[in-house]
């Protein structure tokens, strides 16, 4: 009579353990399957950028800024490229520093490069430190059809046509009206850089879900509780096989 | 024909042998393998280059076909309109940027007559492979010139874990091979 108790007894709990982590069980046989075949799956490919997953992570993307010039933005994005409206036009990995227009060409300069754009946006050449843009430039300002370029020290006269640099003391400082505050950008063009910036693989993403981590120490703590009580499921289950064992004899 | 066989491959084996030894003594020597940084400034490469010449400054300005050929050269899409230059009496000095593996390398090269007179690395920004700015590996492109097929006519030998580097030297000098002969076009043979 009290064996048959305990043998009911096990198996109640063995039926409320398995209903417990039956969910659970499932999600992690088909994550650990991801995972072991995350090269075939190219799992590590996969780029997650969605705004709150980065704030889950601690990521933030910041909001991107640039310049209105002749009815065209100006900005760079999170891979450090440079953006006329939506046109990738060149690399600016230095920080965005100034625009301006001159005659048919407009101006970007970023702190290690000018870059000459024509009217349309298309890239005609860069001008960058190693072509002489000096290493202090800060702004660049078009007064007359004639560009300066504003350092630390001094302002410069640029010739678009031989890319030299010289003194310009013949104008005032304080003429120069350089537009260097940057605005945000307007939401259509910010909505086509979704997938630039920060992101986060699938494989951290299903790793981190996989072992817990992604809820932090008390997802941790669920996964070990889990995986005891999945011990205990298979010893119960165990215990059940061999009492039916015993009962068919 | 086995004796010129033979004496092909040894002549072949004992080239690239010297040019091993020459690459892992200019290594040694070095004091410093992490080769970041900025070599020279595109002015003083030109007065390098033109140490005895009054260069004149030039533009090439990248039409649709040279663009297109540009591109296929280089294997990805050509950023900007117009390439500067500077020549004198048949020698062009060109500076072109090449990214290697995830950062562009600035590379000068120096075209005499249609044939590679110099390649220099004026830049470059990657934390390794650094190796190929060493002037025994530079030495290999000296007379190349173009194939049909827009390749250089020369093999060059790489370098293990500089591999990226040397394809963009290798392609930036098949650029530069290319944009002389666009800007320095050979006048029509007379035979």
């Amino acid at each position: 009579m009290k064996s048959s108790n305990s043998i009911k007894t096990n198996i109640i709990w063995h039926r409320r353990l398995g209903l417990s982590v039956f969910l659970l069980l499932i999600f992690l046989a088909i994550s650990g399957f991801a995972l072991n075949h995350s090269p075939a799956l190219k799992l590590n490919k996969i780029s997650l950028s969605s705004n709150w997953l980065l704030s889950w992570y601690g990521l933030e993307k910041p909001p991107i800024k640039g310049f209105k010039l002749d009815d065209k933005w100006f900005y760079k994005d999170g891979s450090n490229l440079l953006y006329a409206d939506k046109q990738a036009v060149a690399a600016c990995s230095a920080p965005l520093l100034s625009v301006a227009k001159s005659s048919n060409t407009l101006y970007v300069l970023c702190a290690d490069t000018l870059h000459l754009l024509t009217e349309n946006g298309q890239l005609l050449e860069s001008f960058s430190q190693l072509d002489g843009l000096p290493v202090d430039a800060q702004a660049i300002s078009a007064v007359d059809n004639t560009l300066y370029l504003i350092t630390d020290a001094s302002v410069l006269e640029f010739n678009p046509e031989s890319l030299a640099l010289n003194p310009a003391p013949a104008i005032d400082p304080a003429s120069l009206n350089p537009l260097t505050a940057q605005l945000p950008v307007p939401e259509s063009l910010e909505k086509q850089l979704e997938n630039s910036g920060p992101s986060i693989s699938l494989e951290t993403v299903i790793l981190d879900l996989h072992s817990g981590r992604f809820f932090g120490q008390f997802g941790v703590l669920v996964i070990d509780i889990v995986g005891l009580l999945i011990c205990i499921l298979s010893i119960t289950g165990l215990l059940a096989w061999i009492n039916r064992l015993r009962q068919t004899k | 024909m086995f004796n010129s066989l033979y004496r092909n491959l040894l002549n072949n084996l004992v080239s690239k042998v010297v040019f091993a030894g020459l690459l892992t003594t200019t290594l040694l020597a070095s004091p410093q393998l992490s080769a970041k940084g900025v070599y020279q400034s595109g002015p003083d490469f030109f007065a390098e280059v033109f140490a005895q010449q009054q260069p004149e400054a030039g533009v090439l300005w990248l039409n649709s076909s040279i663009r297109q050929q540009a591109e296929k050269i280089l294997g990805r899409k050509v950023l900007g309109l117009r390439v500067r230059y500077q020549h004198s009496a048949g020698k062009t000095a060109w500076i072109l940027n090449e990214i290697g593996k995830e950062m562009p390398i600035t590379i000068g090269v120096v075209i005499d007559q249609g044939k590679i007179s110099s390649v220099k690395i004026l830049a470059y920004r990657e934390s390794r492979g650094g190796e190929v700015r060493y002037p025994a590996y530079m030495a290999q492109y000296q007379g190349a010139t173009l194939t049909d097929k827009y390749k250089l006519d020369k093999s060059i030998d790489g370098i293990t874990g500089a591999t990226l580097s040397v394809w963009a030297v290798n392609k930036v000098a098949a650029l530069a091979l290319y944009y002389h002969s666009q800007a320095m076009p050979q006048p029509e043979s007379t035979n």
